[in-house]
């Protein structure tokens, strides 16, 4: 008896420096974020309750729907485009080649991702400046006129998902190869007994057994691209118009530069709550798609 | 045989527990705060936009003051940003966080914030030390003491200011074979001379802000994008140390022109630039890509102001290779121009002690030691001189200061308290405004129309 509560007590005791560190820097942000969506708070005086004001001023508010917008246009092709470029690369790399090679090229396409979001989008913002830009000098060599990739409505999202996938890829292609990594070579020589070769060995047995990677790539791609703020941030500032501005790029405007920081606190509230909504639901989806071994 | 030490459970939480403990001693000045300079000591402090080499840089002023007052240390703090309105993000967090620093060095851009929320006038002090005050104001133009006054008090002095003139590049000139304008050019001269430039460099390079935006060209239009208004009171001021200048209580911004029909007829001015291929799209952005694309030859002409005469000669530019003009004419030749100055935070509790650094950095002195090299233009004209611009300023300098004479009518950057939502509001509608058809430019300006009117809407709320 007296064992067991020592026991419980070392418990606890182990646990706590975590469960202080998440109730500090955690909980009671999210907390306070949830009780400020209620006030209208400027820093400078005393909170105002408006009770649901802030979330019937976001229903009406044009930025927010078109920053919400935004934002799930550049979650459906940034992590499209992100899982698929790191699939594919993940098998190229993973297929017959020398061990170095494997090496520079698990590390080539790993490295952009520790690199700060911010120099990497200054950088890109030089490359595809329209008229100093290297991008359309390169093209102009070709013939292809200058083309405005962050001044114009056309190009400047395009221009954010391919910085932001660029960046961002390594981290889907390193759990990819973990992923195929752990696939029995057995299943593949079977398959080849039975005539799979290409595209089929690849949708019948590398894709269902990658799925539960597959599954957590997604989820924690989708989860990082709803909170996109560097890229855009820096390379368009929003622009041209409310082209590129996403929901998070509004909360730290409106907290910032607006001082409305009820009003930010309750379209994070909001984010958040889509957030768990879309996990929720890829998870649920899950029990259909992913295949377990 | 082996010897094998065991270490207890116990042991182990206990010495864990001890390395805790001294880690927690040891950083216990970090934790707190406690080595951050100045934290707990007596101190003015006073904070700056830049980083913690600006910070070094001012100590010398620091040290200047400290040996006329040794009774009142200073630390000069810097608080890195983005841009005006992310400093004073960050200021107002100090100030919710209780570490406000007692005096700010803050641009036009917060004027009006700082009055209405945050800063003390400065009448009362002015008042008291007239004699000692009458040698600046004798030596500072009063538009840029005016652009500091608000509902009739001052709250800066005004130490530093540039106005938007337009900087040309006179290699560009002479490659296309083309002349330096007259004073007097207008808005159709300079058309003409973009046309001359254009296949071979970049003829108009602007950035989509505040400051040298569409602003200059919608004073020299003679309309603005938000209603301007003058406030009344200041007459005591004006009288004592301006007598016979017709000033205001200060400027007041209170409401959108965005569909008047001269804003319209500017932005359409601007499309047609960007449509003929005589200016670049609206990028926003600050000016360091600037300075090295204009030293390398590759910008005909854009709009600054002095400050712009240091960076060019860090860029390897000599002065002969490049000159100012005033903004070209179109209805009016009204330049636009943003200041900066000191201001006291109404939470300290040094006033009086910030009124004395204030003071000491409006002398020649002070500012001789804050503007050693021409990084901007003093507020002073006699410290814009030869001795500043001789053998690294273009050769019509002067034209930095003598915007002010020549053009009374200039003012300063339209900036209420609600700046920095004014500012995102304009910055987005240009960028859709001058990217499109004229529809679009229409429907932009209606946008912004409705966004300005939102913005100024919830601030009488």
């Amino acid at each position: 008896m007296s064992t067991d509560r020592s026991s419980a007590v070392l418990r606890w005791i182990f646990l706590a420096p975590t469960m202080i560190g998440i109730g500090i820097f955690v909980l009671l942000p999210i907390i306070g974020s949830l009780v400020l969506a209620f006030f209208r708070w400027d820093i400078i005086t005393a909170p105002q309750f408006v009770g649901l004001r802030n979330f019937t001023d976001m229903a009406t508010d044009s930025t927010v729907a078109i920053s919400f917008l935004n934002t799930a246009i550049f979650v459906v092709f940034a992590v499209a485009a992100q899982l698929g470029v790191a699939m594919l690369l993940a098998v190229l790399v993973q297929s017959r080649m020398p061990s170095w090679l494997r090496v520079f090229f698990r590390s080539t396409f790993f490295f952009p991702l520790v690199l700060s979001a911010a120099s990497v989008s200054i950088l890109m913002r030089y490359l595809f400046n329209e008229s100093y830009g290297v991008i359309n000098w390169a093209l102009s060599l070709i013939g292809i006129p200058a083309v405005p990739w962050l001044t114009s409505t056309q190009w400047a999202m395009v221009v954010v998902i391919a910085v932001y996938v660029w960046q961002n890829f390594g981290f889907s292609f390193l759990l990819f190869i973990g992923g195929l990594g752990s696939i029995p070579q057995e299943i593949y020589e079977a398959g080849a007994i039975d005539g799979a070769t290409g595209w089929k060995k690849f949708q019948r047995i590398t894709l269902p057994l990658v799925s539960p990677t597959l599954l957590v790539a997604s989820v924690m791609g989708i989860i990082s691209a709803l909170q996109v703020f560097d890229q855009p941030y820096v390379l368009t500032r929003g622009g041209p118009g409310d082209s590129t501005r996403t929901v998070v790029m509004v909360i730290y405007e409106s907290a910032f530069r607006e001082l409305e920081f009820g009003r930010a606190s309750a379209i994070g509230l909001v984010l958040m709550i889509a957030i768990m909504l879309i996990t929720a639901i890829q998870f649920r989806l899950a029990r259909r798609f992913v295949f377990y071994q | 045989m082996a010897s094998t030490s065991t270490i207890t459970r116990r042991s182990l939480l206990g010495a864990a527990g001890l390395a805790g403990a001294a880690g927690t001693v040891a950083t216990w000045p970090r934790l707190t705060g406690a080595d951050i300079p100045g934290r707990g000591e007596d101190m003015l402090t006073v904070l700056i936009l830049g980083t913690a080499q600006d910070a070094a840089g001012r100590q010398v002023i620091a040290d200047a003051f400290m040996e006329e007052h040794p009774d009142i240390p200073v630390l000069i703090q810097s608080v890195q940003a983005t841009d005006w309105g992310d400093f004073f993000a960050k200021i107002l967090t100090m100030v919710a966080s209780g570490t406000a620093p007692d005096v700010v060095y803050t641009a036009t851009e917060g004027a009006q914030l700082f009055a209405e929320r945050l800063a003390l006038p400065l009448d009362e002090y002015i008042r008291r030390d007239a004699d000692e005050m009458r040698d600046y104001f004798d030596d500072v133009h009063p538009s840029l003491v005016e652009a500091f006054m608000y509902k009739g008090e001052l709250f800066q002095l005004p130490l530093d200011f540039n106005a938007a003139n337009m900087y040309l590049n006179l290699e560009v000139l002479e490659r296309n074979g083309l002349e330096m304008p007259d004073e007097d050019w207008t808005r159709d001269d300079y058309t003409e001379l973009l046309r001359g430039m254009r296949g071979d460099a970049t003829p108009y390079y602007w950035t989509n802000r505040l400051f040298g935006g569409v602003v200059p060209w919608l004073y020299v239009n003679d309309t603005s994008f938000l209603v301007e208004e003058r406030a009344e009171g200041g007459d005591e001021f004006w009288s004592t140390f301006y007598p016979g200048q017709e000033r205001s209580g200060g400027y007041l911004w209170t409401g959108s022109n965005a569909t008047d029909d001269r804003v319209h007829e500017t932005f359409e001015y601007m499309r047609q630039l960007i449509e003929e291929g005589l200016a670049v799209r609206p990028e926003q952005g600050g000016g360091n890509t600037l300075v090295g694309l204009f030293a390398s030859g590759r910008i005909g002409t854009t709009p600054a102001g002095g400050y712009w005469v240091q960076g060019l000669a860090e860029g390897g530019m000599a002065p002969d290779q490049y000159d100012v003009q005033y903004f070209p004419k179109w209805r009016s030749q009204r330049h636009q121009f943003g200041g900066a100055g000191y201001a006291i935070m109404r939470t300290t509790d040094k006033a009086d002690q910030a009124w004395e650094w204030i003071k000491f950095c409006a002398s020649k002195q002070a500012m001789e030691l804050a503007f050693p090299t021409p990084a901007t233009t003093p507020t002073r004209r006699s410290l814009a001189s030869d001795n500043l611009y001789t053998g690294i300023g273009p050769e019509h300098w002067a034209r930095f200061y003598d915007t002010l004479d020549r053009f009374p009518e200039t003012g300063p950057i339209p900036a209420p308290p609600q700046q920095a939502a004014v500012e995102t509001a304009l910055i987005r509608n240009v960028s859709t405004a001058l990217s499109g058809d004229p529809d679009q430019l229409t429907g932009s300006l209606e946008t912004l129309d409705r966004d300005l009117r939102e913005i100024f809407t919830e601030e009488d709320a």
